[in-house]
């Protein structure tokens, strides 16, 4: 439920609270190579959006909800 | 309205009028500290109390007078007129949100705005060195202008990167919104960076924008670092943009209004072309080609042109992209034909207008060319150059919806019979919804739409010119907005269907939000004015009860009446004047019925004055415990009189506690048991008949009867027969007894030995009765059973012995006459069976040692009292009955007062006193 690692690939799913911001960086520091799946996203919490931003992992499955994809595309980066 | 909501508004009511009795003798006495620090204190009580409800506006203005006032009794600030005068507006503004909170009333529109200004002109004394000329830019009646000038200049925006960053999709759809008649706003969002740890969610927030179009985020400076980055320091702002009124989106945003920019997008400004030069213009042809028919007027040939020239060029090129603004452009009506100008010169050099210019140029030629045309009105009143004209834009669109309405008027009073009514009607339709949405009125749009059906289903325009005479009456229009003219000359109709209807208000809410700061000025003095009737009234209780002692004498002499009237007939043999007295008695009785009930209501509160501390008190004490406790509370509004009410508060904290103690188990326990960890503790008021009921139940392991008779046993309480002989139930009522105590230990909390029975006489002692019910890990149920009121009680009188006695009638079942030969003796006592069941029968003269027999009638019948105590019934003989009494009970006093035979006295209406039997006592 909401954050879940993979070796490379973090899976945000459902609701990502403002807790789970912490362990998205502490992931994030070790593997300049992860990217981030967010298809099952249904809201992140803005200080989970700054961690994405500041760490300019790519997003290689955007958001199934339009709304949020709309949101969260001008601001991360797509996976090239 | 809930009770909390209610106390608090009483206390904020005198709160203020506290606050402005303080600054008045501060005037006086300037530098009292004592004073100021009185002041400082009830500001700040005023403040705590707001956090507790959701007036975030009366908060933020509490939050500044408070700051003012610390910094005035630290001495970093002193005291000045000036400064007096800025706490009075604010505490009147507070007052203002107390009397629409009270009324229930909607609040105003843009308060939150009202509210930053106010907290601002506080907090800017703060700063000014020199409180006594406080700058002129922040004092109220300027800030109350500043809004309008900001409004009429500074909130456009027209910056064209910000609006490229919107898909051009979205701002084709906005820009066709903005034509419908919605106005667009520009929304600049930054949160505080602390705004996470107070558990906003500024994304969240941001989506539920009222009419949100488009939304991007932003960072606020350069990332640092991840391992130097602070995930929970937002470092995020919003844009968005909205099609909704300002007002909306003040609402919306009127927890941070210091956090957010709402600047107004004229829809022109949307029309940013972008995408590929494809090497740069060479366009000149088509240019010089629309600019040609633009000249000659022929906009159909442009419209033609543009659109070929769309189907055969690119879609991603600059060029498409113009030219899909320009065909946008053309189909609006009236057409912008500046705007288009400009859109198709722009591709001689393929750069985005500059539309901030361009409107500017529009706004000092003609406006409003052609506000007559009522299917223009939808794209000429919201049109930015309307509300770019600084002066009056208010006056300008309202006097341009006066004009529409009129002619809609007069098309909707044509005959109906032309073939193109259904057209007709439509169109007016149309018109009709620009103008509710022009005048923010958007509600109205389904009656609107209902009127319009029906027109068109009976094929005739009258329904919805009735729609049109109710929902726009002409001069409230004009009246509201201060335009001149009211009725447009060139209407040479009567007014169809005239009837104004004065339900309706046609206030257009756009005009509020303009005349607002006038308006606030406005109710202010108003305030200042009348004084504010307190609908609350603190009244010593010493003069309540002597109200209702007086209403007990009242009732006393009262009954003296019917004697006199039995008197008037038999002494001296008026039976005219005894019917007359007794004519009088009844409507005596009546008022003097009322007036006590009227009294005893004064003295009524609701069981939550008692029930309020429990919720401390049950954390607290399973806390302790350990345990898991819910506690559920139900029928706190259940009132009774406050003897009553202060006299339940021990003995409920008792069950309360031997419930928490003894009863629910430890969570594992429970768990085991199979039950959910949880236990719960319920405590139920309920008003049955005249009395007030409490349940407290509770879902713990119940009382073991074995263990209660072993218990009781081992103390000395029931001997070994009554060991064997006692019913389970009875074990049970033993909890009752002096100096139970089933605890293996003594906590502080309970198993002292003297719980339940000083429980029951507290409940006793105000004539209540206490039942407990239990279920061996199940639960127990204790039934608090409380008169309504202790005031007056209505007693049975009887005679024995030539004495007048009086029984409570609660404890009457019945009168009968028992002929004495079906008195039976069983054994020593004597009995009688009434209705199939034995009822024992015991003489009231032998029960108080008089020696007299019970006399019987002429029938040889003994008057027969059945009285329920406790469980059982009881026949008591007596002589005579005689009727029922409302007697004011005082209880004997000095050497009497060890007589338990009698509950009390009271005086009678012929003088006598009557003696009352407390028959628990005597049986």
């Amino acid at each position: 439920m909401g954050l879940e690692f993979r070796k490379k690939i973090a899976l945000l799913s459902d609701a990502v609270g403002v807790e789970d911001a912490e362990k998205l960086l502490d992931w994030l520091q070790g593997k300049p190579a992860a990217r981030v799946d967010l298809s099952a996203c249904t809201h992140l919490h803005p200080a989970n959006i700054q961690v994405l931003m500041a760490a300019g992992a790519p997003i290689c499955a955007w958001p199934s909800d339009a709304a949020l994809a709309d949101w969260l595309k001008p601001a991360l980066v797509d996976v090239q | 309205m809930n009770a909390l909501l209610e106390q608090f508004l009483s206390e904020s009511r005198e709160a203020l009028q506290g606050i402005g009795e303080k600054l008045m003798q501060l005037e006086d006495a300037p530098e009292d500290q004592e004073l100021m620090t009185q002041l400082f204190r009830l500001v700040h009580t005023l403040k705590g109390n707001s956090g507790l409800f959701e007036f975030p506006e009366m908060t933020r203005v509490l939050h500044a007078g408070e700051d003012l006032m610390d910094a005035v009794r630290n001495e970093r600030v002193h005291y000045s007129q000036a400064l007096a005068d800025h706490l009075l507006d604010a505490m009147d503004f507070v007052g203002m949100l107390c009397d629409d909170i009270e009324a229930e009333r909607p609040m105003p529109a843009g308060l939150a705005a009202d509210a930053a200004r106010l907290a601002r002109s506080l907090r800017a004394l703060i700063g000014s060195t020199d409180p006594a000329h406080p700058d002129p830019a922040v004092d109220t009646k300027n800030i109350a202008g500043d809004a309008t000038a900001a409004s009429a200049g500074g909130c456009f925006h027209t910056d064209p990167t910000a609006l490229a960053r919107i898909p051009e999709a979205i701002r084709l759809t906005a820009w066709q919104q903005a034509q419908a008649g919605s106005p667009l706003f520009w929304v600049h969002y930054q949160p505080s960076e602390e705004c996470f740890f107070q558990g906003e969610d500024p994304l969240h927030q941001a989506k539920l924008t009222p009419g949100l179009l488009w939304g991007g985020m932003l960072a606020r400076a350069p990332w640092p670092k991840l391992a130097e980055l602070d995930a929970y320091r937002c470092m995020l702002d919003f844009d968005l943009l909205a099609a909704a009124s300002r007002d909306d989106i003040e609402q919306h945003y009127r927890y941070v209004p210091d956090q957010i920019q709402i600047l107004e997008v004229p829809a022109q400004a949307l029309a940013l072309p972008h995408g590929d030069p494809n090497g740069g213009p060479a366009y000149e042809d088509f240019v010089a080609d629309a600019l040609g028919f633009l000249e000659r007027g022929d906009l159909t040939g442009l419209g033609r042109a543009v659109r070929s020239m769309l189907e055969l060029s690119n879609s991603a090129l600059w060029l498409s992209s113009d030219l899909r603004w320009i065909s946008a452009f053309l189909e609006a009506s009236p057409v912008n034909l500046p705007a288009v100008r400009t859109l198709i010169e722009s591709l001689r050099t393929l750069s985005v207008p500059n539309w901030a210019v361009a409107l500017a140029n529009q706004a000092q030629v003609a406006p409003f060319s052609a506000a007559n045309q009522a299917p223009d009105l939808a794209s000429t009143v919201p049109a930015p150059p309307a509300t770019a004209l600084a002066h009056a834009p208010v006056n300008l669109q309202a006097q341009a919806i006066a004009d529409v309405l009129a002619v809609q008027r007069e098309v909707l009073a044509l005959p109906d019979d032309a073939g193109w009514l259904g057209g007709r009607i439509k169109a007016a339709q149309a018109s009709l919804l620009g103008c509710l949405r022009a005048s923010g009125r958007t509600a109205e749009e389904a009656t609107l739409n209902t009127a319009a059906a029906a027109a068109l289903l009976a094929n005739t325009a009258a329904p919805l010119a009735q729609w049109l005479a109710q929902a726009f009456v002409p001069e409230g229009v004009s009246a509201r907005t201060k335009t001149t003219q009211t009725t447009p000359a060139s209407a040479p109709m009567p007014e169809p269907a005239t009837a104004p209807d004065p339900h309706s208000q046609p206030v257009p809410a756009k005009d509020a939000v303009v005349a607002e700061s006038p308006e606030l000025d406005l109710r202010m003095n108003r305030r200042a004015d009348d004084a504010n009737s307190a609908k609350t009234l603190k009244v010593d209780q010493v003069k309540v009860d002597r109200l209702m002692n007086l209403i007990g004498e009242m009732v006393v002499a009262k009954n003296a009446i019917p004697y006199l009237a039995s008197r008037a007939e038999s002494v001296f043999g008026v039976r005219e004047l005894s019917r007359e007295i007794k004519a009088q008695y009844a409507v005596i009785n009546r008022i003097s019925e009322e007036m006590q009930d009227a009294i005893m209501q004064v003295r009524m509160m609701p069981v939550s004055f008692v029930f309020q501390r429990f919720p401390r008190l049950v954390r607290d004490i399973s806390r302790k415990l350990g345990k898991e406790v819910n506690l559920v509370l139900e029928g706190q509004e259940t009132a009774a009189d406050k003897n009553i009410i202060e006299s339940l508060g021990d003995p409920l904290i008792h069950i309360v506690r031997n419930s928490l103690d003894h009863g629910l188990e430890m969570p594992d326990v429970r768990v085991a048991l199979g039950k959910p960890a949880l236990g719960t503790l319920k405590i139920v008021a309920k008003q049955e008949a005249d009395r007030v009921v409490i349940e407290i139940s509770d879902d713990g392991k119940g009382i073991d009867p074995a263990v209660i008779k072993q218990k009781a046993y081992q103390k000395g309480l029931i001997d070994e027969a009554m060991l064997d002989r006692i019913t389970d139930q009875e074990a049970i009522n033993l909890v009752f007894a002096a100096g139970f105590s089933t605890a293996e230990v003594v906590s502080d909390l309970s198993g002292r030995g003297v719980g339940m029975d000083v429980v029951r006489t507290a409940v006793e002692r105000v004539n209540g009765s206490i039942a407990l019910d239990s279920v061996k890990g199940q639960g127990t149920v204790l039934r608090l059973s409380l008169p309504l009121s202790m005031a007056v009680t209505n007693v049975m009188t009887i005679a024995s012995n030539g004495q007048m006695f009086g029984v409570p009638m609660d404890m009457v079942v019945e009168t009968v006459r028992v002929p004495s030969a079906n008195v039976r003796l069983i054994k020593q006592r004597q009995a009688t069976v009434l209705r199939g069941r034995i009822v024992p029968l015991l003489s009231l003269n032998a029960l108080l040692g008089l020696a007299a027999p019970p006399l019987t009638n002429d029938d040889d019948e003994l008057a027969t009292l059945v009285v329920r105590v406790g469980e059982d019934n009881v026949g008591l003989l007596v002589d005579e009955f005689h009727g029922t009494a409302d007697i004011i009970l005082k209880p004997l006093l000095g050497v009497l007062s060890s007589l338990r035979a009698y509950s009390g006295s009271a005086l009678m209406g012929d003088g006598s006193v009557l003696m009352v039997i407390n028959l628990k006592e005597l049986l």
